[in-house]
C-alpha cells in the first residue's frame, strides 16, 4: 500500500515539475531510474549491458531511442518488476530526451541527500521552515488548538496517558503566560515520560522477553535493558552516549551499570534456540544459524541508528544504495565474537572492576583449556560413530518409553540403560586411545585454573544479569562461546556453503565524512567499541538526521522522512529537507544531544500547537497533511489504550521497573504455552503500565495485537493503525476492558458525570445518564471506553 | 490526494479493493477463490506416504550410502529403512500410496503431487516459518495474511484468514506461523479453537461479567453509535472515525454469523460419516475439516488446518525420530479419512472447482533409520500435494533420487508452490509487494516460478 500511494505522490510531483522547469538529469531522471531500473541495471551486474546509474549509460540508451521504446507501449517491456512507469514519468523522460538528454551532474554523481554533509548551524525557528513551505503552496497554518485539546495532546504524547480531570483543570487555571512551557517541562521531568518514549525505542529495536522460533523460552534477564532505556531517557542521557552504550557500553563505560545494561540492545531480537543449542558444531545449519543471528544484529544496528538498510547487502551489493557486500560482512565481523547470553554486571564500580579482572582471567584460562576439551569432544573413528548411533538409539527409545508401567517395557528400559552404559564405557576407551594419555592431566590442570578463578568469582556478591552480547558464557548443550571472534567470510550469494575472502571489521564506506576502516583486532569488544564510536561520531550525519526524524515522527504522527529506518533510495525523500538538517545540527550542537530539549523545541512550536481540525480547502491541496497545515489526529496506540483505561479506572499501578509482568498463564513445555485468556486482570502485576508486560514473540497478547501492537520479532520504526471488526470486538468484549469498566463504575460511586470526566474529560450527556440509570454505570463505562472520543487524540 | 488519505486511513484494505479489481483477481482472471491448507506439523515423511521407492524395500537393513556425506539434524545415517506400510497403486493415474492413507489414496486422481520440494532449513522452527511465510526467520507475513492483503473479503461478516490449530496445542513457533508480520493488523489470522466453549477470542463478553445483559449490550451498542456519530459532527473530514463506527457494525455481524458457521449439528449423517466424525480416532480432525468446508463455503479466503502440535513428548505431531510406525501411524490414521472426506465433500458440492486444497509439511524424513525405528529430518526432498482450484488431478511433478532422499528432478521450493497458488488466485507473485525496512517484500522473496505443469 505504501508503494501504491507513493507512486501517486511521485506521479503528481513529477507533473508539477514538468510544468515548472526544464528536466534535469540530476534532479529528475537519475532518481527515477535509480528507483525503477537500477536493481537489474547496476554496475558489475548490468542486464543487457545497460548501467542505469551513470549518465553515460543512460545517455547511450536515451539517444538510441531504446529507453523510451522499452518503457512504453501497450505492454511495456520494462521495468520487469512492478507496474509500468506512469504516463507522467514517461512524459518526463521523453521531455528530457527531447531537450537533448543533457547531463547536468557535472560528471560526478551527487551524494544521496541523507549522506550529504550537514550545513553549519544557523539561527532559525522550526516554525519558519514549516511556514515557508505552506506559503509556497498558498496554504496557511491552522489556528492554535484550544487549551483543553492541547493539554490532552501533550499528555498523551509525552506520557502515553491522558491528563486526569484535576491535571486538566490545573493547566486551564494556570494564569502564567508560559503555563504551557511549564507544563511541558513538568511532563518531561516525570518518570512517565521515560516509560512512554522507551516504548517507541523498543519498537525500533524489536525488543522481546522470549526467544521466538520453536521452543520460545522466556528470557529472564532481558528486562534490565528495557529499564536502562527508560532510565536513560528519564536522565536525559546525551544521545551519542545512548548510542555508544547500546553497542559497546560494557567496553566504553564498563563501570557504569546503566551503560552496561544498555548493551541489551545487542540481544534484543529473536534467537533460534534449537539452531544454537541443539545443532552440532561445524554443520551447515549451525553456520546458517549463526549467520542469521549476526544478520539480525547488523540489521537492527544499522536501521536503528543510521536508518540504512545494510542488511539488503547480504547476498549481493545493495541494489539501490552505495553499500557493497563487503561492507555488510565487515559489519558482521564487528559482532563475530558475541552470542546472545546473560552477562553479569555490578552497581558498585569497585566491585565491577574486580569482576571484570576475574572474568578476563577466566576467559584466558578457558582459551587455554578449550583446545584440549575439543580434542576429546571431536575425537572420532568409524567405531566411535557406530557407538554414537547405538547410544543415541537407546536415548531415543528411552525417551519414547517415558516411565513405563507394564513389565515388558520396564524390562526393555533396563536393557536399554544397561546397553547404553556399556557403550559409553567402550566409547570412552576408544576416545582415550585417540587423544593420548597426556591430554587428561592437561585438562585437569586447565580445569583447576578455571576452578580457582571461579572460586574467587563465587566469593563476590551476587551480580545483576542482563541478556546481552557475550564473548564468554557457560556452555549449554551445543551452544558454546566463541572465546575469540569467529572468522567471517564474504559469502557468495549469502550462502554459507560459498565462503569468499575474509571480512575485516569495519563500517559503511558511503559516508564521506567518516572513515569506515577499523583497527585490526582479535578482541571483540574493541571491534564493537570502534563501531559504537563510528555511530556516535558528530560527523556521522546519518545518526543525527535519523534521530531527529524519529522524534519528529512520534510527536507529529508522521516523520519529515516517512521511512524512518530507511534513508536510502527506496525510502522516502524528506518533505522539509532544510528543516531536517537544521534540526539535526541544532540537536547535535545547541542541544548537545539532549532529547528533552528536542522534545521541548518540538512540542512548544506553533506547528505542534495547531488545531487538528479538518479544512476542506487545504485538504484538497494536501490531503496527507505533509506540509502540516494542521496537527495530525492520532489514535491511541495499544499501550496507551490499556494504560489510559487503567488510569480512568483508578487502577493504574505505577510501580517502575523489574522483571517483566507475565499477563498470561505460563506452562513450560517443549514449546512453552502462554495462555492469555486464563489471566485475571486483577491479578498481581495485571495493572502495571504496558511497557512492563512480558512480550512473548511467538504468542503476542491477542488484545494488544488487535490494537496494532507490533509483532516483537519485526523491526517496527512506525506502527500501522487499523480499525477492524476484530479490534472492535476486543475493545468491547475483552476481559480486561470489561473488568475495568466495572472498576470505573465502582470508583464513580453512582455519579455518571464523574465517570465521564475520568474517561473523556467532560460531563455525561443526557443520553449517557439515562443509559446508566437503566443499565448501570458499569455498562456506561464500557460504552465510553469504546468511543472515538476516548480513542482518538485531536 | 483525497484518495490517498482515504486509503491510508483504513490501513487494512485489500489491494484488490484499493485498485477496484476485486471481481477479476488482483492481476489476472483467477481460477481459484480460496485455499484450505492442511499443515502437518513436525515433518511428515514422504517415503512412508506418497513417494514410493522400491529400492528401500530391496536394500532394507543394509548400510545406506547415497554416495556423499550426509549431514543430519541429530544423528548419523543408519541403515536403509523401508516403510512399515505396504504400497499399492490407485486410481486412473496408478499412483502408489502407502497403506497409511487408504482413504486419501482414493482421491489421487484429484491430486497434483510435487515430490521435489526442498527446504532451506532442517530445523523445525525456521523450516515451518519458511513453508508459511517464505522466510526462515520470524516476523514475516504468512501466506494467509498475504492472500487477505491481496484479495480482501468475500463475506464481510467473517474473517478472511482463519486458523484451526490442533486441539493438542500449537505447532513450533506458535501463532508466529500465522502472523501478519509487517502487514496491517487487519490481515491477522483469526484463530478458531473448534470444539471448545469459546472458539473465537473476545467474540462475546466473559460470561462472569454479570452486569452485561442482552439489553444493556444492544442498547449500549446503540448508544455507542450515537455518541460516535455526534462526535463525528464536530470532527468532519476524517474517514477513520467513520471506519471505526462501521467496525462495530461488522463486529455485530461477525458475532451473529460465527455460531452458524461453526455449528455442525445440522450436517447430515452421511456427511458426518464421510469425514469420520463418528469415529473417536478421526473425530477431532474430522470436525475441523468440516468446519473448514463451512468457512470457505461462506467466503473465508484462507483456512489453515494444523495436524499436530509441537515437537514434545509424548509425541503429538509428525516428528517421528524414535518410532515412526507408531507415531506416524497414529497421526496418519487420525487425518486420512477426514481429509479424504473434505476433498470428496468439496467436490460433490462443486466447491473444489475454485478451492485449492494444499497438503504440506515443513520438510521430509530420511530414508535411513534413526536409531532402530525412527527417521531424522530431511530437507533435501519431500512431498506436498495440491488439489482443486485449477490444479491438475492425477499428476506427479518432480522426483527424488532412488532413495527418496534428494530432489533430483525439477527441484522446487515453497516459493514455487506459493507462486503457483497465487497465480491461480489471480495474483502475480512478483507484483504482490509490501514495503518493509527498505525492501519491497514478497511472499516469494526474490524467487518463485509458477509451475505451469501443475495447472489444468
Amino acid at each position: 500500500m505504501a508503494s501504491a500511494s507513493n507512486a501517486v505522490v511521485a506521479a503528481l510531483f513529477t507533473v508539477a515539475l514538468a510544468v515548472a522547469q526544464p528536466v534535469s538529469y540530476q534532479r529528475d531522471v537519475a532518481p527515477l531510474l535509480a528507483a525503477r531500473c537500477s536493481a537489474c541495471h547496476q554496475p558489475g551486474n548490468a542486464a543487457a549491458g545497460f548501467v542505469a546509474t551513470t549518465p553515460l549509460g543512460v545517455k547511450k540508451v536515451a539517444n538510441s531511442g531504446l529507453l523510451l521504446a522499452t518503457l512504453t507501449g501497450e505492454k511495456p517491456r520494462m521495468p520487469k518488476v512492478g507496474k509500468p512507469l506512469s504516463p507522467a514519468e514517461v512524459a518526463l523522460l521523453a521531455r528530457w530526451v527531447a531537450q537533448g538528454s543533457q547531463d547536468d551532474s557535472g560528471g560526478k554523481q551527487e551524494l544521496w541527500w541523507s549522506l550529504r554533509p550537514l550545513p553549519q548551524s544557523q539561527p532559525a525557528t522550526l516554525d519558519s521552515f514549516i511556514q515557508k513551505k505552506l506559503r509556497d503552496a498558498n496554504l496557511t497554518p491552522s489556528p492554535p488548538a484550544d487549551p483543553r485539546t492541547l493539554v490532552r495532546r501533550v499528555y498523551v504524547d509525552l506520557h502515553g496517558l491522558p491528563p486526569t480531570p484535576e491535571q486538566t483543570a490545573a493547566f486551564l487555571a494556570d494564569p502564567r503566560p508560559d503555563a504551557y512551557e511549564q507544563l511541558v517541562n513538568q511532563l518531561l521531568a516525570s518518570p512517565r515520560y521515560g516509560e512512554r518514549w522507551a516504548r517507541h525505542w523498543l519498537d525500533i529495536v524489536h525488543y522481546g522477553d522470549s526467544h521466538g522460533y520453536d521452543k520460545d523460552k522466556p528470557r529472564p534477564n532481558s528486562w534490565p535493558y528495557r529499564d536502562a532505556v527508560i532510565r536513560a531517557l528519564n536522565d536525559d542521557m546525551p544521545y551519542p552516549r545512548f548510542v555508544r552504550a547500546q553497542i559497546a557500553g560494557d567496553v566504553l563505560y564498563p563501570d557504569d551499570p546503566h551503560a552496561f545494561a544498555l548493551t541489551g540492545f545487542l540481544a534484543a531480537g529473536p534467537w533460534d534456540f534449537v539452531g544454537h543449542q541443539e545443532l552440532r558444531e561445524g554443520s551447515t545449519d549451525k553456520n546458517l544459524t549463526r549467520l542469521l543471528d549476526r544478520d539480525d544484529i547488523v540489521a537492527t544496528t544499522m536501521s536503528t541508528f543510521v536508518s540504512m538498510t545494510a542488511h539488503c547487502a547480504r547476498c549481493h551489493n545493495h541494489k539501490f544504495d552505495p553499500i557493497p557486500q563487503t561492507d555488510y560482512y565487515n559489519l558482521q565481523a564487528v559482532f563475530a565474537g558475541i552470542d546472545r547470553a546473560d552477562r553479569p554486571y555490578d552497581e558498585d564500580p569497585a566491585l565491577s572492576r574486580q569482576r571484570r579482572q576475574l572474568l578476563a582471567e577466566k576467559l584466558a584460562a578457558q582459551r587455554r583449556l578449550q583446545p584440549l576439551l575439543d580434542r576429546v569432544e571431536f575425537a572420532s573413528s568409524p567405531a566411535i560413530i557406530t557407538l554414537d548411533n547405538r547410544i543415541q538409539d537407546a536415548g531415543l527409545l528411552l525417551a519414547h518409553l517415558g516411565t513405563p508401567k507394564n513389565p515388558a517395557d520396564i524390562e526393555e528400559k533396563k536393557r536399554l540403560e544397561a546397553r547404553r552404559t556399556a557403550d559409553r564405557a567402550e566409547r570412552q576407551t576408544l576416545v582415550d586411545h585417540i587423544v593420548g594419555p597426556e591430554t587428561y592431566p592437561a585438562i585437569d590442570k586447565g580445569k583447576a585454573e578455571l576452578a580457582a578463578v571461579d572460586a574467587k568469582l563465587a566469593a563476590l556478591p551476587t551480580p545483576k544479569f542482563v541478556y546481552s552480547g557475550a564473548a564468554y558464557f557457560s556452555r549449554v548443550g551445543a551452544f558454546r562461546p566463541s572465546l575469540t571472534p569467529r572468522p567471517v567470510h564474504v559469502l557468495d550469494r549469502g550462502s554459507v556453503s560459498a565462503p569468499g575472502p575474509l571480512a575485516r571489521p569495519g563500517a559503511l564506506h558511503c559516508l564521506p565524512s567518516l572513515s569506515a576502516e577499523f583497527p585490526v583486532t582479535e578482541e571483540e569488544g574493541d571491534r564493537r567499541a570502534a563501531l559504537a564510536n563510528w555511530l556516535g561520531d558528530p560527523q556521522n550525519v546519518l545518526t543525527w538526521r535519523s534521530i531527529v526524524n524519529r522524534v519528529w515522527q512520534y510527536h507529529f504522527g508522521a516523520g519529515l522522512v516517512d521511512s524512518p529506518s530507511d534513508f536510502g533510495k527506496m525510502g522516502s525523500q524528506p518533505s522539509h529537507p532544510e528543516l531536517l538538517d537544521w534540526l539535526a545540527v541544532w540537536f547535535r550542537d545547541e542541544a548537545q544531544g539532549s532529547l528533552k530539549q528536542l522534545h521541548l523545541l518540538l512540542v512548544t512550536s506553533a506547528t505542534y500547537r495547531q488545531s487538528s481540525a479538518h479544512r476542506a480547502d487545504a485538504a484538497l491541496q494536501d490531503g496527507d497533511n505533509r506540509l502540516l497545515w494542521r496537527m495530525n489526529r492520532t489514535r491511541l496506540d495499544a499501550e496507551s489504550v490499556r494504560d489510559a483505561t487503567l488510569l480512568a479506572a483508578g487502577k493504574l499501578d505505577l510501580t517502575m521497573g523489574g522483571p517483566a509482568v507475565r499477563q498470561f498463564a505460563f506452562k513450560d513445555d517443549h514449546s512453552p504455552i502462554y495462555d492469555y485468556a486464563a489471566f485475571d486482570p486483577d491479578a498481581p502485576g495485571g495493572q502495571r503500565r504496558s511497557i512492563y508486560r512480558f512480550l512473548v514473540r511467538s504468542a503476542p497478547d491477542p488484545f494488544m495485537e488487535r490494537l496494532d501492537c507490533p509483532d516483537p520479532s519485526v523491526l517496527t520504526p512506525k506502527r500501522t493503525t487499523t480499525l477492524t471488526a476484530i479490534q472492535a470486538l476486543a475493545m468491547w468484549n475483552n476481559r480486561f476492558m470489561v473488568r475495568m469498566a466495572e472498576h470505573l463504575a465502582d470508583r464513580a460511586k453512582g455519579d455518571p458525570h464523574q465517570l465521564a470526566q475520568w474517561v473523556l474529560g467532560r460531563p455525561a450527556s443526557n443520553d449517557e445518564r439515562e443509559y446508566a440509570a437503566k443499565h448501570s454505570l458499569a455498562n456506561l463505562a464500557r460504552v465510553l471506553l469504546n468511543t472515538n472520543e476516548f480513542l482518538f487524540v485531536d | 490526494m483525497q484518495r490517498r488519505n482515504f486509503l491510508s486511513s483504513f490501513g487494512g484494505l485489500a489491494l484488490a479493493q484499493m485498485l477496484g479489481q476485486e471481481r477479476d483477481g488482483l492481476h489476472h482472471k483467477p481460477r481459484a477463490k480460496r485455499i484450505i491448507q492442511i499443515f502437518l506439523s513436525g515433518a511428515a515423511s514422504q517415503c512412508d506416504t506418497f513417494d514410493y521407492k522400491p529400492r528401500l524395500i530391496e536394500k532394507a537393513g543394509q548400510p545406506w550410502d547415497p554416495g556423499e556425506k550426509v549431514e543430519l539434524f541429530q544423528s548419523n545415517p543408519g541403515v536403509v529403512m523401508p516403510s512399515p506400510w505396504a504400497w499399492k497403486q490407485y486410481g486412473q493415474s496408478g499412483k502408489w500410496v502407502s497403506d497409511l492413507f487408504p482413504a486419501m489414496a482414493q482421491c489421487v486422481d484429484d491430486m497434483a503431487f510435487v515430490h521435489s520440494l526442498q527446504s532451506k532449513s532442517n530445523i523445525h522452527g525456521p523450516a515451518t516459518f519458511m513453508q508459511n511465510t517464505g522466510f526462515i526467520l520470524p516476523g514475516f507475513p504468512s501466506a494467509g495474511s498475504w492472500v487477505s492483503y491481496a484479495l480482501g473479503t468475500l463475506n464481510e461478516n467473517l474473517p478472511k484468514f482463519v486458523v484451526l490449530p490442533d486441539r493438542r496445542g500449537v505447532p513450533p513457533n506458535g501463532p508466529g506461523n500465522w502472523s501478519a508480520g509487517f502487514l496491517p493488523a487487519a490481515h491477522q489470522a483469526t484463530t478458531v479453537r473448534v470444539g471448545t466453549p469459546h472458539p473465537i477470542y473476545d467474540l462475546e463478553a466473559p460470561s462472569d461479567a454479570k452486569y452485561i445483559t442482552m439489553s444493556s449490550e444492544r442498547e449500549g451498542l446503540a448508544l455507542l453509535d450515537k455518541v460516535n456519530r455526534s462526535h463525528l459532527q464536530t470532527h468532519a473530514g476524517d474517514s477513520r472515525l467513520e471506519a471505526r463506527i462501521a467496525s462495530y457494525q461488522m463486529a455485530a455481524k461477525l458475532q451473529l454469523s460465527a455460531p452458524d458457521v461453526l455449528g455442525i449439528a445440522g450436517e447430515s449423517p452421511a456427511t458426518r460419516k464421510l469425514y469420520g466424525l463418528d469415529d473417536p480416532i478421526t473425530a477431532e480432525m474430522a470436525e475441523r475439516c468440516l468446519v473448514a468446508r463451512r468457512l470457505v463455503e461462506r467466503g473465508v479466503r484462507f483456512v489453515q488446518i494444523w495436524s499436530g502440535a509441537d515437537n514434545g513428548f509424548p509425541r503429538r505431531n509428525w516428528d517421528s525420530h524414535e518410532n515412526l510406525a507408531k507415531d506416524h501411524g497414529e497421526m496418519g490414521t487420525a487425518m486420512d479419512k477426514p481429509v479424504a472426506g473434505l476433498l470428496r465433500d468439496l467436490k460433490s458440492r462443486g466447491l473444489l472447482e475454485d478451492t485449492i486444497v494444499h497438503w504440506t509439511t515443513e520438510f521430509g524424513r530420511m530414508p535411513c533409520s534413526q536409531g532402530s525405528l525412527g527417521r531424522d529430518h530431511n530437507p533435501a526432498g519431500f512431498t506436498t500435494w495440491l488439489a482443486g482450484g485449477g490444479f491438475k488431478g492425477g499428476v506427479s511433478y518432480g522426483a527424488t533420487d532412488e532413495w527418496s532422499y534428494k530432489a533430483i528432478e525439477k527441484p522446487v521450493y515453497c516459493y514455487d508452490i506459493h507462486a503457483t497458488m497465487l497465480h491461480l488466485l489471480g495474483i502475480d507473485h512478483q507484483r504482490l509487494t509490501y514495503r518493509n525496512n527498505g525492501i519491497d517484500r514478497r511472499l516469494t522473496d526474490v524467487h518463485g516460478n509458477v509451475i505451469s505443469d501443475l495447472i489444468a
